[in-house]
């Protein structure tokens, strides 16, 4: 199910809206199994880098490399099919299917080399593809401890389990790189860091490399082992965690720790 | 020059009357969220009155034009925003796209039922005569008249929306309207008055134009839904002030056709075309967030669908009791029975090619007769032309309309919901006026032969034909919704973005079903060819997509089983009618009453009420026979106001 590690690298990215620009030359790389936090005060271009990589944004120069592939102007779909999987700060479930459908969908984009004739003609073959990615799917159900839930509908989940479930779906799709947008939001603390386990495990276990964009910082913290920090579309730091947080540009730009002298947060 | 000058003050004219009409539209588009398709049948009726209190009654026509602008048609207005378009509101943009047309089917077919379906002169409310203007132009008093009288109408709305405080909440409500409800201006009644409005203005356009169109029941309604369309499409939808300018555009052009081009050359023909060409042109070109509006999920119809717990074998044997059955039909029933039962059976499949693209998938389509006619057009040339055998040319001519189902499935990639419904209804238009009309395609008068293949020429093993590629087509139906091509479209139809981030082409999905659903309706369409051994160039005839749109969605349009209770209410409907004739003429009352009034509350259409029958009957049975183990009937659908 998992496909062998690779990097994924952005070098110089920019982004202009008209007159005004939103990334600044910013390069970041998640080495094979790393993973990153991206992180920066609102408005400091985050999103624009995450649609950038995802494939939702077209930047006006600068280059994205996935496993030594150039993936700059491939669309969105080319990218997930070259290993990047995703998941959305506002779910996109497939609300009125089960769970247990909704990972299947994945899994079978990623694993089932059966067309439509097949379908259409209810061919043998097709009902023993469907068992095999049914397998898959039920794997990572049961990975994700999300075995009660299989027969519900998505739409019906609570948030927490349904961001889960998000995490499977792109699981099935066997990524070798993950960009998550802002997990926890919506969810609880005891439900973040629950999260945060589980990302871990992904990691750790399955050598998928993650980033994540977030605003929590105790989940940052605890699981990234890189973090990029970017202010007023610039790449400010960069760094293992505790170093960065170290860091006294970052403090001052960030943070707002600097309580006596005015917050200019130029680099 | 004098020409020139003569033909685009027509234009002016003509053009304002359509540009007062799509403001008209557009404003109650705006102020209530649904896009009225029933709007020229809202001029049909009011007209059809204003001739009956000044031919009929004897009025004076300016007073019976007065009463009829001044109180018929803005009651109406009240009457149909209270009942209708208020129900509706925030339910997903199909609901208003069929209410719509139901809304235009019932009307039609109530004034068929009071006035016949004869066409009426009306009189001018301007006097004769003619005015000397520079150039050596000359001017009917009626078009100034007309002119003025358009002008002077958009104009006093203008200045009501400019400079009234009614005008500022009408503008604050079109703007945003669920804001504009927050600030505390009473949405509702600003959209009664501007479905009262938008009502006036359509009698007015009908009371303005017939003098010189005549009232014809059966080409007022497109005709003016063309026309309003297009100019309204130039603004988008969402501005006034563009839909005007386009109402005036697509006068002049029109105006300049018909005095430069032929009427029979392909000019001529363009010219019939050239609202949809404006629509099609002006959708194309639209950025990108304006394509997007109205767009997604909530345009179907949302339903608690998840796992269909209805168990296989109990569908299996649903299926198998009724088709069986219906293979008695030619054993047991009389000739004539078993020619409409016949007909059924070839609109099930009609109907199936909807439910695949609508039900499964959630994409629209209001230009189905298209892909009918392109291929039992294509059927009968490669019988007649090639002598290709007739079993041979079916399938055949079936395959001819994919690509232009797989042309639409592309502009599907880039156009949702509303755009969408009105883009196919403007391809169905330019088919029919381009090619269906054309002799070289219809082959003219008499239409062209559509021979049944060989060994199916009489009527009962016709029979058995239609209701074995039934049989099939619904077989493929089930197979794609089961499979995994099945969850796809599901999923597309919940989140797109979520396909694309798994590595799923969209633009793949949407050609390949848009093809497939172009394959059935084609195989529809030669059936429909081959029961009347002919087609012409009435045969596929635009309306009948919105009719057919309609009625699959009044069976259950999420189900191969709805597909084929629409198809059968189609066929027997007149099989009953024989027996009480009054039922003809309220055909489409009915039809148009169902598609309103039963959808807001059921959207699973007649085949859910009959399935959660069936199920309670099998419950009972069930509780009968073992003792107690209750088993999980579908629960009662719901719609989820879906707004947006």
């Amino acid at each position: 199910m998992t496909r062998p590690a690779a990097e994924l690298r952005a070098q110089g990215i920019t982004v202009r809206f008209g007159g005004l620009t939103a990334v600044d030359d910013v390069s970041l790389t998640v080495a094979p199994g790393g993973f990153v936090g991206l992180i920066g005060p609102n408005g400091a271009g985050k999103t624009t880098t995450f649609n950038v990589l995802s494939g939702f944004q077209t930047p006006t120069s600068g280059s994205i490399v996935l496993g030594g592939r150039d993936i700059t102007s491939a669309s969105a779909s080319t990218r997930a099919g070259l290993g990047m999987g995703r998941t959305f700060q506002r779910l996109e479930l497939f609300g009125r299917m089960t769970v247990l459908d909704n990972l299947l969908v994945a899994a079978e984009a990623k694993e089932s080399k059966l067309g439509v004739i097949a379908d259409l003609l209810a061919l043998p073959q097709r009902r023993r593809e469907e068992r095999r990615c049914t397998g898959l799917a039920l794997r990572v159900l049961e990975m994700l401890d999300l075995e009660w839930a299989g027969g519900r509908r998505a739409a019906d989940l609570p948030v927490g389990t349904a961001r889960t479930l998000e995490l499977g779906r792109a699981l099935c799709a066997a990524p070798i790189v993950l960009l998550l947008d802002e997990p926890s939001s919506g969810l609880d603390s005891d439900e973040t860091r629950y999260f945060g386990r589980i990302l871990q495990r992904v990691n750790e276990e399955m050598g998928i490399g993650i980033l994540i964009v977030e605003h929590d910082m105790d989940l940052v913290l605890e699981v990234c082992k890189e973090i990029y920090v970017l202010d007023f579309g610039k790449l400010i730091a960069q760094g293992a965690p505790t170093d960065v947080m170290n860091d006294p540009v970052v403090r001052s730009a960030y943070l707002g720790e600097e309580d006596d002298a005015p917050a200019v947060a130029t680099p | 020059m004098q020409i020139f000058i003569r033909t685009i003050l027509l234009g002016v004219v003509s053009g304002s009357v359509y540009a007062l009409a799509s403001t008209g539209l557009v404003l109650t588009y705006k102020t209530s969220g649904v896009l009225n398709f029933g709007y020229g049948a809202l001029a049909l009726f009011t007209t059809f009155v204003h001739w009956q209190l000044c031919v009929g009654f004897g009025l004076p026509v300016w007073m019976s034009a007065i009463i009829v602008v001044g109180i018929v048609a803005p009651a109406l207005g009240v009457l149909l925003d209270r009942q209708l378009f208020r129900r509706i509101e925030g339910q997903p943009q199909i609901i208003g796209v069929i209410a719509t047309v139901g809304l235009l089917v019932l009307l039609q077919g109530v004034v068929i039922l009071i006035w016949g379906g004869q066409t009426k002169n009306v009189p001018s409310i301007f006097p004769r005569g003619t005015l000397r203007l520079p150039f050596g132009v000359n001017m009917g008093v009626d078009q100034l008249g007309v002119l003025l009288v358009a002008a002077g109408a958009a104009g006093g709305l203008g200045a009501m929306l400019r400079y009234t405080k009614l005008g500022i909440a009408f503008r604050a409500v079109v703007n945003n309207r669920s804001v504009a409800g927050l600030m505390g201006i009473n949405t509702g009644v600003v959209s009664g008055l501007a479905w009262a409005l938008g009502t006036s203005f359509a009698a007015l356009m009908g009371i303005l134009l017939t003098p010189r169109l005549l009232l014809d029941p059966n080409f007022l309604p497109p005709f003016i839904i063309a026309f309003v369309l297009g100019a309204s499409v130039i603004g988008y939808l969402r501005s006034l002030p563009l839909a005007y300018a386009g109402g005036l555009m697509i006068g002049i052009i029109q105006a300049l056709f018909v005095q430069y081009a032929s009427s029979q050359g392909l000019l001529g023909k363009i010219s019939d075309a050239l609202p949809f060409l404006v629509i099609t042109g002006a959708l194309l070109l639209a950025p990108k967030a304006l394509r997007a509006a109205g767009q997604g999920a909530s345009f179907v119809v949302r339903t608690r669908e998840a796992a269909d717990r209805t168990s296989a074998r109990a569908r299996v044997g649903v299926a198998l009791t009724l088709f069986g059955g219906l293979a008695l039909v030619p054993m047991f029933g009389s000739a004539s029975s078993t020619q409409f039962v016949t007909i059924g059976l070839i609109h099930s499949v009609v109907f199936l090619s909807l439910v695949v693209l609508t039900g499964y998938s959630g994409q629209i389509s209001l230009g189905h007769t298209a892909f009918m006619g392109i291929a039992a057009f294509s059927a009968a040339h490669l019988v007649q032309t090639l002598h290709i055998p007739g079993w041979i040319a079916f399938p055949l001519g079936a395959l001819a309309a994919v690509p232009a189902g797989a042309v639409i499935g592309l502009i599907a990639v880039r156009m949702q919901g509303l755009f969408l419904a009105l883009m196919t209804l403007a391809f169905a238009f330019m088919a029919q006026s381009l090619f269906f009309e054309h002799p070289a395609f219809s082959g003219g008068e008499g239409g062209i032969a559509v021979l049944r293949p060989t060994g199916f020429r009489g009527d009962t093993a016709f029979f058995y034909l239609a209701l074995g590629t039934l049989a099939a087509a619904a077989a493929l139906a089930v197979n794609l919704r089961t499979g995994r091509t099945g969850r796809v479209l599901a999923g597309m139809r919940d989140s797109e973005t979520a396909c694309r981030s798994l590595g799923i082409s969209v633009t793949r999905y949407k050609v390949l079903i848009f093809g497939i659903s172009a394959f059935i309706a084609g195989i529809g369409g030669v059936l429909v060819g081959m029961i009347q051994e002919q087609a012409t160039s009435r045969t596929f005839i635009p309306f009948y997509s919105l009719i057919f749109m309609t009625l699959a969605v009044l069976g259950g349009i999420f189900h191969v089983g709805g597909a084929i209770t629409a198809g059968l209410v189609w066929g027997l409907y007149p099989m009953v009618a024989n027996a009480f004739p009054f039922l003809y003429r309220i055909q489409l009352i009915l039809f148009g009453l169902g598609a309103t009034v039963a959808l807001a509350k059921n959207p699973e259409g007649m085949f859910g009420e009959l399935r959660r029958a069936g199920a309670a009957v099998l419950r009972a049975i069930d509780r009968r026979a073992a003792a107690q183990q209750p088993i999980d009937i579908d629960p009662v659908p719901a719609v989820s106001g879906g707004s947006e």
